[in-house]
């Protein structure tokens, strides 16, 4: 899936102060793309990533997903793109402590059940499991699992739909760096294996160079865009 | 669906002391209720009971018909139409006059047919005898109390002839009076009634003696008290006005519930307490839960998907306190019982007191248990409304940012 954006702008009210989080922001990514968006804290690349996640609406400026111009103003048509195209992988991995590794994969295809019986959709949400190496810890809860463990479910569940693009804020920034190593190495797999457009936020400057290409965002500005 | 409330039920079993503090809240609402109702419902089918007992249902009592002035009279066309209608085993119908003895003793006289007595069979002969079907001509029937009158007045007794007088008004206003003699035919035991106080005779008698052309009223006896209520509209349908115990049933079944009605408005103030603990909770849970709510926007979830999912924890909540409220409202409305039943009956004494202790003073009818199970459910998904709807409305980025 191609992902555009043009001018995108965004502004915050802090008080009477106004801060700029994106300043006319253009970039064009193409499918099977894995782009790494990098910047200090505050520069505005996660509100880059949660304004293509459908999360947040710009202030200026549009998004196109697969050529489709994205109305953030129909809010139903934003849940249509969360729950059909978009995969989330949070740096809090952000799982359900009531549900256990399945159930937490599981979870998204509930809102989007596509015609999948419930034993169609365990048996897909065993799969994704699989596929990250953790289908033996199907039955335990959150609480029961390692930081690594947690990402890896995390990214399970992101796949839950089958989206075309995975939105990953700071996947590593939890974990200590031979975890994040072989998260970073997971990423790079679906990307390359399946063929999914990623777009990951990110401080590891080195690690992100040798798998993608790298934005470098500073003050809501991109600075450099290399390939 | 299924899942739906599966997950809910997920979520609940996390906070299982939280759960049944609510679920407790609500139960003692709706047993409160529940018993209160029992209580309301207990003495009314009691009070029905009694006055079923005492009162014959299958009696219908019709007079003239008075509306707007105009009176419909009991005609014999009216008699006949009432008579040959369906379940009616007979009517007795009856005249009332006055006569004065010559010593000018008032007599209150009434024209009778024998199905009166089968009506009121509480007339019974001392001595002599009844007039018989066609009615013998110038025979009467004493109550008991004028009996005794007459004896020590005018030493009248069983046998004795005497003549007595009634003043007719003609249509001019001039009054005519007519005399007729009578023997006296037989004498009454008390009857404890009014009846004491009255005279009988032939009812064609008593008709050709004040040449009315109509009666002053009937009696209807029904085969079965199921169609008094059919027999008494068609009775009322022509124009006549009828009575019967059931308008006494009808009183006290209204008085009952409307008493039943606001004993369980005020006690459903207890429910309202419940209520809030349940807005209470779920907001709380909202809170707890906002990350939560981000997440599931973020993977896919519409408002109403998250506001389903909170609903139906508050529809989990709602059912199992309904159970549990009447469950409870059942112990409630046993408890009483056992401890309210002697003193209501001490405090009532007499008749009602001693009637009351037979049977139970609470009625859990299905219909109060429905009504309780109801109520909870309602009021659980009433209550979760506004914090479900908060839920749903929360912007998913605000509200994964949460700590």
């Amino acid at each position: 899936m191609t992902v555009e954006t043009r001018d995108l702008t965004k502004y915050y009210w802090m008080g009477k102060e106004k801060v700029v989080a994106l300043d006319r922001v253009t970039l064009k990514m193409e499918e099977g793309e894995f782009i790494s968006v990098v910047g200090p804290s505050g520069s505005g690349k996660s509100t880059l990533l949660n304004i293509i996640g459908c999360l947040d609406a710009p202030t200026k400026g549009e998004v196109y997903l697969a050529g489709w111009k994205v109305d953030y103003r129909n809010k139903q048509s934003l849940v249509r793109l969360r729950r059909n195209f978009l995969g989330f992988v949070f740096q809090t991995f952000n799982l359900i402590p009531a549900l256990n590794a399945v159930e937490n994969v599981e979870y998204p295809m509930y809102f989007n059940k596509g015609g999948r019986s419930k034993s169609e959709r365990r048996e897909s949400a065993m799969k994704l499991l699989a596929m990250v190496g953790l289908e033996k810890r199907a039955n335990h809860l959150p609480s029961e699992l390692s930081g690594g463990e947690l990402q890896r479910i995390a990214i399970a569940r992101a796949l839950a739909n089958d989206p075309k693009l995975i939105l990953a804020d700071e996947p590593t920034g939890n974990l200590d760096s031979r975890t994040g190593k072989s998260i970073l190495s997971l990423l790079k797999r679906l990307n390359e294996e399946e063929g999914k457009n990623i777009i990951m936020v990110t401080h590891d400057l080195e690690s992100a160079k040798k798998m993608s290409r790298v934005i470098r965002i500073l003050d809501g500005r991109i600075m450099s865009n290399e390939k | 669906m299924k899942e739906l409330f599966a997950l809910a039920s997920r979520q609940l079993r996390r906070k299982k002391l939280r759960v049944f503090l609510i679920v407790l809240g609500i139960a003692i609402g709706v047993a409160a209720v529940i018993g209160v109702t029992s209580l309301g419902e207990g003495i009314r089918v009691q009070a029905v009971e009694q006055i079923k007992a005492s009162h014959d249902l299958t009696t219908i009592e019709v007079s003239a018909g008075i509306e707007a002035g105009s009176v419909t009279l009991i005609t014999d066309s009216k008699l006949k139409a009432i008579e040959t209608a369906e379940h009616v085993l007979f009517v007795a119908p009856y005249v009332r006059d006055s006569y004065v003895t010559q010593n000018n003793t008032y007599l209150a006289v009434m024209g009778v047919t024998p199905e009166y007595r089968q009506i009121h069979g509480n007339l019974q002969l001392e001595k002599g005898n009844w007039f018989s079907e066609k009615g013998n001509p110038g025979e009467i029937v004493l109550g008991y109390d004028v009996a005794k009158r007459l004896s020590i007045i005018e030493d009248l007794g069983l046998g004795d002839e005497f003549a007595v007088k009634i003043r007719l008004y003609g249509e001019e206003g001039r009054p005519k009076d007519k005399t007729a003699v009578f023997k006296i035919a037989g004498i009454l035991k008390s009857s404890g009634d009014e009846h004491d106080n009255q005279v009988f005779v032939g009812i064609k008698e008593a008709m050709e003696m004040d040449e009315k052309d109509a009666y002053d009223g009937l009696f209807v006896k029904v085969d079965d008290p199921a169609f008094a209520a059919s027999i008494r509209d068609r009775v009322e349908g022509l124009g006549l006005t009828a009575h019967s115990a059931q308008d006494v049933i009808d009183e006290v079944n209204k008085l009952m519930v409307a008493v039943t009605l606001v004993l369980g408005f005020f006690s459903g103030i207890s429910l309202v307490v419940g209520a809030l603990m349940v807005v209470n909770t779920m907001i709380i849970s909202v809170y707890e839960r906002t990350k939560e709510i981000g997440l599931s926007k973020a993977l896919g979830a519409s408002d109403f998907d998250i506001m389903k999912m909170f609903l139906a924890e508050c529809v989990i909540i709602g059912a199992i306190g309904g159970i549990f409220g009447d469950l409870l409202g059942i112990g409630f409305s046993v408890l009483i019982d056992v401890v309210g039943k002697p003193f209501l009956v001490s405090a009532l004494g007499g008749e009602l007191g001693t009637g009351l202790q037979s049977g139970s003073i609470t009625a859990v009818t299905p219909w109060i248990l429905a009504a309780g199970f109801a109520i909870s459910l309602v009021l659980s998904i009433v209550s979760g409304l506004y914090p479900a709807r908060r839920a749903a409305r929360l912007n998913p980025l605000d509200a994964l940012r949460q700590i």
